[in-house]
């Protein structure tokens, strides 16, 4: 009886041990962070807006409509490489893509838009960060899904690759 | 003469050690009331860096760090007290903000299985000398 008492210790040792070794080799990011803001209401904020001489107020562009928000920058290489994407996601019917520009030239950020395209139907200027932070953003680019009631479904932090594009595209499917 | 040499090398290491780190908070950030500056130091040496997630935002030259460091000094400007100034970050970043997790339900396991693992430890061990004096 004993004997087999003292096997316990060991046994424990080795559930441990399993537990390591498939966190290990399961694919995943550990560094990134799910958001605390999942199915929570978006922050409001208020704004200038870069596509318009107007300001850009939350309460009017977040209404009844599932929504695509992306943080951008133009010094953000990422930014660039997923703006294929972000291009794709505002031909989708019934989805508004809004941009925030983060942290970035007004000037510069209009001529890349003409150069590489605009897929966003307006743009938010973050200058000093600050929507960035009420909206739990720590490395840009990041995207978010917001459904009609104005909640956060969904967040992705890093550019929106071929993979994450269909994810999100059938998840903007569900949630229309 | 290598000996002398090591010593050296480890009195040193150990003056650097006991310096600590003097942070990356930068002048501009300083507020001029020096309590709230030590309340607004001792805040950012809790919150973890997202972008490095290994350095508090007081040692970090990340960008967002900076930013976060002139909210919380903004914050504390504005007269809000500490718990209001962590809730406000970990309720957009989360728990995982706060370098020490809170005590939760969710995390009772992170705080206690290492006292249970502790006491199954001593409890085998003694079991086992028990036995051993039994021969």
């Amino acid at each position: 009886m004993r004997n087999y008492l003292f096997k316990i210790p060991f046994i424990f040792f080795a559930i441990i041990l399993l537990i390591f070794f498939y966190l290990l080799i399961i694919e995943r990011n550990p560094s990134e962070i799910p958001s605390a803001l999942l199915n929570k209401k978006i922050q409001k904020f208020e704004s200038h807006s870069l596509l318009y001489d107007k300001k850009f107020v939350s309460d009017e562009e977040f209404a009844d409509e599932v929504i695509l928000v992306n943080f951008f920058a133009t010094w953000c290489k990422p930014c660039r490489d997923e703006h294929v994407f972000i291009k794709k996601f505002s031909n989708v019917d019934g989805l508004k893509v809004i941009g925030i520009n983060y942290k970035d030239n007004s000037k510069k950020a209009i001529k890349w838009l003409k150069k590489l395209g605009n897929p966003y139907s307006n743009i938010a200027i973050d200058a000093k960060g600050k929507i960035a932070i009420d909206w739990g953003v720590y490395g840009i680019p990041e995207t978010f899904i917001i459904n009609s009631e104005g909640i956060i479904k969904y967040r992705h932090v890093g550019p929106i690759t071929k993979k994450t594009y269909k994810r999100i595209s059938l998840l903007i499917e569900e949630i229309k | 003469m290598l000996k002398e040499k090591i010593l050296i090398i480890i009195i040193l290491f150990l003056i650097q050690l006991s310096l600590g780190s003097s942070g990356s908070v930068e002048p501009d950030e300083f507020l001029e009331n020096n309590e709230q500056e030590l309340r607004a130091r001792n805040i950012s040496k809790h919150i973890r860096c997202m972008v490095c997630q290994n350095q508090s935002i007081d040692d970090s030259d990340s960008p967002l760090a900076k930013d976060l460091r002139v909210l919380i000094r903004n914050k504390i400007k504005k007269g809000k007290n500490d718990d209001e100034i962590y809730k406000f970050l970990s309720d957009r970043y989360g728990d995982f903000i706060l370098l020490k997790p809170p005590l939760k339900f969710s995390t009772l396991a992170l705080w206690f299985l290492p006292f249970i693992f502790l006491g199954v430890g001593v409890f085998f061990i003694f079991i086992h000398n028990k036995k051993f004096n039994n021969f």
